[in-house]
């Protein structure tokens, strides 16, 4: 192992040791002991079968934002709008099991969601394309564009029968991504995600599709003055990542909620993003850091069940390991310039 | 009802005018505050907890400045010291806040029974001026953080433009070579002007929760700390552009409150809830000749 | 004797990658013009930033007078009546002259007549014609350098240094910089004036000091030296002499040829009005000018990165007027952009996605959909043996690399993919003089390839080795298209600063 790949790993660990020791103080503010709480979220994570497959059932849509987040960042624009592409590929993916109540309705809703989720997505490229519009500013006010859209329509064409709660009636069975292991929730959307996240990766790293968008993220007037229109890459890294995002609404209806609730999985979006900051908007490093996270979710949810530390601990501890993990950018930078610089001094002398 | 209407616009372009304007000033010196709605809902938490705990409302805007103050100091610790990504930062420090704010309240209210609130900022009628037809309720019977706004305009544009100070701030954003060159240093002029962008914000957040609403919910903010960012982006990066802006915004959140209450079918409420985000991404769009900092957002590293 | 004004003494500075300044010493007496003498990358401007508190040296002591002082920023350095002027000048170019020069020097309210009004006359005393309420932006570059000498001025500096201060400017310009300089130093005030030019330095200084790889090498009156010897302190292996190829008759094939090009923007004044001329095969022509004539709009014109309004641009007798910058490449158009991290590297991707990012589109380089891996590594290493590059190998990352080599990858990957047609904009600015060598060797070995060849320069020499015919760029217009052996350095130089002698010239 390089110094570097070994700088990357120590601090990562450190990071997430920080991170905990920091939600570690917080807990002592609710007068509970830290070690024993903490004890008790690992022990959750791990209680029985079904809550291990919930750790990877959590996962799942973490591994389509992030992906979403992290391919628009390759190209240097932010999609701070995953959020809402979700609400729109969990919109799609609703409608249409319920208006094709049969098994092909799944791979429709797949196709579909990702188009016309990309297409949300793909509107924010083209207003930076064509408009030198602030994608960062747009996308992240798509969100709550698409939050009302979702809200209006859950109040009117998508009302359940009942017409008690703004949510839809639940989808046929046939609809529903099939289970992979017996007495959980862990659905076939597991596998989606981890053959996207590769097909990413391939993409990105062994396409020369994948390389021109690099390429325009690293320095985009050398990628124009290479033939490269980064306009086009723009509307296509925006496309894609919207499209990730809306898988992650497939999964999430037809894999766990089976219907469409009002404002579910609110903070889905930036969880992504914080993931993706975690993984370094690496593809493959966001599948771990996704299952990390997943994990802390599924810890935590039981925890805030069954002892009296609530469940934002887990934001809480999120948002420190993210701190942390930007700090751990600056430490491995510091150390990588502090080594050469003692190569050169001890080189002199 | 035009006069309600305006008179609730003022009010509510109240606190995204002290978030434009600081914003403006932060951007000015080429550090764009993203943890700018994390600042919000700090500055909103710990108002109302302040204002619950002692009763007091100038306590509760005393410590929602101290507490946007601390998040900012974080903010440009790893932004400006560290010189680390600005919206990568922002949006891990809005998920921390976001966490915190919840956990908080968890740990001082516990599960309360009923909602917490407070008694809201009283509007403060100006004796003669709040008796002229028209313009007196919609400019001289408001609260004071309202009142204050017209005083922070025309005084963000007179340091800005008319000051030592201003120039530097001017010229931090545009060449921080030239300002470092001149012996100004530059990471202390980003560090204060993001420290003073979280002093306004937390008080800007505070205004949701005890200027307006009178309690606190986690979603309290709802993405109003961004159209402020929003607003400094379209308004220019000029006070007076920042004042335009939010009274436009002022207006279009007036607009939806009105449209919301008197429950009209013709449109679905939705579309005025989304009114003021519509507005944004149509301006992001429309806005043609921009003059934005050069060096907005990009960390000044010098080799050493 | 008196005390030296200014002493370094033993100056050691380390960055990351390399050391700047290994135990430099040296003084300045007041009167004086020091030369600071060197190749790019000598460390000459590190030592003067930490001179002027810009850098922290790592080791070493500065003294005024003979006194130790400490100077942590360049607030301390102005305090002891130091200004510098960087190589890259540090002006707010969206602000106006005076607010430039007061900025970090008033305090509280300003009131902007009065400031303007003391610039002004501080303008008018000295005789720089500058204007005290206009932007920088709207200057040229001489006058924004004397808005730089102004600021010094401003301050009553005692010492000034000035880095590469004739870089960016006309033969003419240089000689008014000069004078200013002799009158300065002559009333007892110190100038160190950096640069890499033999023949400013026997000009202008009393004294100087040469520079090599961050170390002192000599330390010379000027009485006691001449160009010869200081090159040969100034360079660590003497170069070889190029041969340029004998120029035979030119070849009658045209190869490239403009039509009437225009470029304009927002109507105002044409960036380039009306420019025609023809590239034979294996001819080298050369564009001549001061930088920012138009130079840069032409090369873009020519590899599609900016729209001409009307004329049009033959390559091989077919219009590529409105080809794209892919087509063009396609079409086998290279380029050697002048600014090299902006428009010729991604300098965070390895040398070998360096060399595919032209040829992206190319079918050469998919095995399978996928990018075939083996045969990038292998054309990039016969690149990086062809061209020498100093490198660890084809992943190595292309800012590790020095200046001389990135450049020598952007020219081998060029040549690399040139059809008959490589454009050449300022392909040796800012290189050591063996890396100069081997660019220049490059552009004579495509020449006798028989391609056309665009080499634009601002060094007059490089144009004179190298180009058989040359046309004189001024705001945007073609002056004269000149057989390099009709023009002399005197006669170009009056062509630069926009004296056009009628009749003169041949035809393009």
């Amino acid at each position: 192992m390089d110094k570097k790949t070994r700088d990357i790993f120590i601090t990562s660990f450190l990071a997430i040791l920080f991170g905990l020791i920091c939600s570690g103080i917080m807990i002592l503010f609710l007068g509970k002991n830290p070690i024993s709480t903490f004890a008790l979220l690992f022990s959750s994570m791990f209680r029985d079968g079904y809550t291990i497959g919930e750790i990877f059932v959590k996962a799942t849509p973490l591994i389509f934002t992030s992906l979403a987040f992290a391919f628009t960042f390759k190209a240097n624009l932010f999609n701070i709008g995953a959020q809402g592409q979700f609400y729109i590929g969990s919109l799609v993916a609703a409608s249409i099991s319920l208006l094709i109540p049969h098994a092909i309705a799944i791979p429709i809703a797949i196709i579909m969601a990702f188009i016309l989720s990309g297409i949300w997505g793909g509107l924010i490229g083209f207003c930076k394309a064509r408009f030198k519009a602030n994608e960062f500013l747009i996308s992240m006010m798509s969100t709550y564009v698409a939050l009302n859209l979702m809200n209006y329509l859950l109040r009117t064409v998508l009302l359940e029968s009942k017409g008690e709660y703004p949510q839809t009636d639940s989808l046929s069975k046939n609809t529903w991504l099939f289970k992979i292991v017996p007495h959980t929730r862990l659905h076939v959307g597991f596998i989606l995600a981890i053959v996207v996240a590769i097909l990413i990766w391939l993409l990105l790293y062994r396409t020369t599709l994948g390389f021109r968008i690099r390429a325009v993220g690293q320095n985009q007037e050398a990628a124009r003055m290479s033939g490269v229109n980064p306009e086009l890459i723009f509307v296509f890294a925006f496309f894609i990542s919207g499209g990730l995002a809306g898988l992650a609404g497939v999964t999430e209806v037809n894999g766990v909620q089976h219907m469409l609730l009002q404002g579910f999985n609110p903070s889905i979006g930036s969880i992504g993003i914080g993931i993706a900051i975690l993984a370094n908007a690496n593809p493959i490093g966001i599948i771990f850091a996704s299952i990390l996270f997943g994990a802390l979710q599924v810890g935590g949810t039981i925890m805030g069940q069954i002892s009296g530390v609530p469940s934002s601990i887990i934001d809480l501890m999120e948002g420190f390991v993210m701190v942390f993990v930007i700090i751990s950018y600056f430490i491995r930078n510091k150390w990588e310039i502090n080594r050469e610089k003692k190569l050169l001094t001890e080189g002199v002398k | 009802m035009i006069v309600n209407l305006l008179s609730r616009a003022m009010m509510m372009s109240t606190p995204l005018l002290f978030g434009a304007l600081s914003e403006v000033f932060a951007e000015r010196t080429g550090v764009m505050v993203t943890a700018i709605e994390g600042i919000f809902l700090m500055g909103a938490w710990a108002g109302f907890t302040t204002a619950y705990i002692s009763g007091s409302l100038s306590m509760g805007l005393l410590f929602a400045a101290l507490a946007g103050l601390l998040v900012s100091i974080l903010y440009a610790y790893l932004c400006v010291s560290l010189k680390q990504h600005q919206i990568v930062t922002g949006t891990a420090i809005n998920i921390l806040v976001a966490g915190l704010c919840s956990f908080l309240q968890r740990v001082v209210f516990g599960v309360p029974l009923s909602p917490l609130t407070v008694e809201p900022l009283q509007k403060i009628a100006i004796p003669l001026l709040s008796k002229i037809p028209v313009l007196g309720p919609i400019f001289f019977n408001q609260n004071i953080l309202t009142y204050s706004v017209y005083l922070l305009v025309p005084l963000g544009f007179f340091i800005l433009y008319k000051t030592s100070l201003g120039l530097i701030i001017r010229s931090t954003g545009e060449n921080p070579e030239a300002v470092d060159v001149s012996g100004i240093n530059v990471s202390k002029v980003r560090f204060v002007a993001v420290m003073f962008s979280g002093l306004m914000c937390g008080v800007a957040g505070a205004f949701y929760s005890i200027g307006y609403l009178g309690m606190f919910t986690t979603n309290i903010i709802g993405g109003r700390g961004w159209i402020a960012f929003a607003i400094c982006f379209l308004g220019n990066w000029n006070p007076i552009g920042a004042f335009v802006g939010t009274i436009i915004f002022g207006l279009a959140e007036a607009f939806a409150i009105l449209m919301q209450s008197s429950s009209s079918t013709f449109l679905p409420n939705e579309l005025f809830i989304a009114l003021p985000y519509i507005l944004t991404i149509i301006l992001t769009i429309s806005r043609k000749s921009f003059n934005v900092p050069a060096k907005l957002g990009s960390a000044y590293v010098k080799e050493n | 004797m008196e005390k030296p004004f200014f002493e370094l003494k033993d100056i050691s500075k380390y960055f990351a990658k390399v050391i700047a300044n290994k135990d430099v010493s040296f003084s300045v007496n007041r009167g004086e013009v020091l030369a600071l003498l060197g190749e790019n990358g000598a460390g000459k401007s590190t030592c003067m930033k930490i001179l002027y508190g810009l850098y922290r040296a790592d080791k070493g002591e500065i003294f005024k007078d003979g006194v130790p002082i400490i100077i942590k920023s360049p607030k301390d350095a102005m305090r002891y009546k130091v200004s510098m002027i960087q190589q890259h000048f540090s002006l707010v170019s969206a602000h106006t002259v005076t607010e430039n020069i007061i900025l970090g020097n008033v305090k509280g309210k300003i009131n902007w007549e009065e400031e303007s009004n003391r610039i002004q006359h501080l303008a008018d005393k000295y005789g720089f014609s500058v204007d005290a309420k206009k932007k920088i932006k709207d200057l040229t570059v001489g006058e924004q350098q004397k808005v730089e000498i102004l600021k010094a001025l401003y301050l009553d500096a005692n010492l000034l240094i000035m880095d590469e201060p004739t870089a960016v400017l006309t033969p003419q310009e240089i000689d008014n910089l000069m004078n200013f300089v002799k009158d300065y130093s002559k009333q007892g005030n110190a100038v160190i004036f950096i640069t890499h030019k033999l023949k400013e330095v026997m000009s202008v200084a009393n004294r100087i000091i040469v520079m090599r790889n961050g170390m002192v090498y000599g330390n010379v009156n000027k009485e006691d030296t001449d160009e010869i010897r200081l090159s040969k302190l100034m360079i660590e292996n003497s170069i070889e002499e190029l041969e340029k190829p004998k120029v035979d008759e030119l070849k009658k094939e045209v190869c490239v040829s403009l039509k009437n090009i225009c470029v304009k923007e927002d109507q105002e004044i044409p960036l380039l009005n009306n420019i025609s001329f023809d590239i034979h095969k294996g001819e080298i022509f050369g564009v001549a000018g001061v930088s920012g004539n138009g130079q840069q709009e032409l090369c873009m014109a020519l590899c599609g990165a900016q729209k001409i309004n009307s004329g049009s641009i033959y390559l091989n007798n077919k219009d590529i007027s409105n080809l794209s910058i892919k087509d063009r490449i396609g079409l086998g158009m290279a380029y050697v952009p002048s600014d090299r991290h902006r428009y010729g590297l991604v300098m965070s991707m390895s040398l070998a996605e360096n060399i595919l990012l032209k040829t992206s589109y190319s079918k050469q380089w998919s095995k399978n959909g996928l990018i075939d891996k083996k045969k990038l590594k292998d054309t990039t290493n016969g690149i990086l043996k062809d061209f020498r590059v100093k490198a660890s190998g084809p992943f190595a990352i292309a800012k590790e690399l020095s200046g001389g080599n990135q450049q020598k990858v952007i020219v081998g990957r060029e040549v690399e993919n040139c059809g008959d047609f490589i454009i050449f904009d300022q392909p040796t600015r800012g290189l050591d003089l063996g890396a100069i060598n081997n660019v220049h060797s490059a552009i004579l070995s495509e020449k006798e390839k028989g391609k056309a060849i665009l080499l634009v320069s601002t060094e007059l020499s490089e144009i004179f080795t190298l180009c058989d015919r040359v046309a004189v760029f001024y705001k945007g217009e073609i002056q004269g298209i000149y057989n390099t052996s009709d023009l002399n350095s005197e006669k170009i130089g009056l062509l630069m600063a926009g004296y056009k002698n009628e009749g003169e010239s041949i035809n393009g």
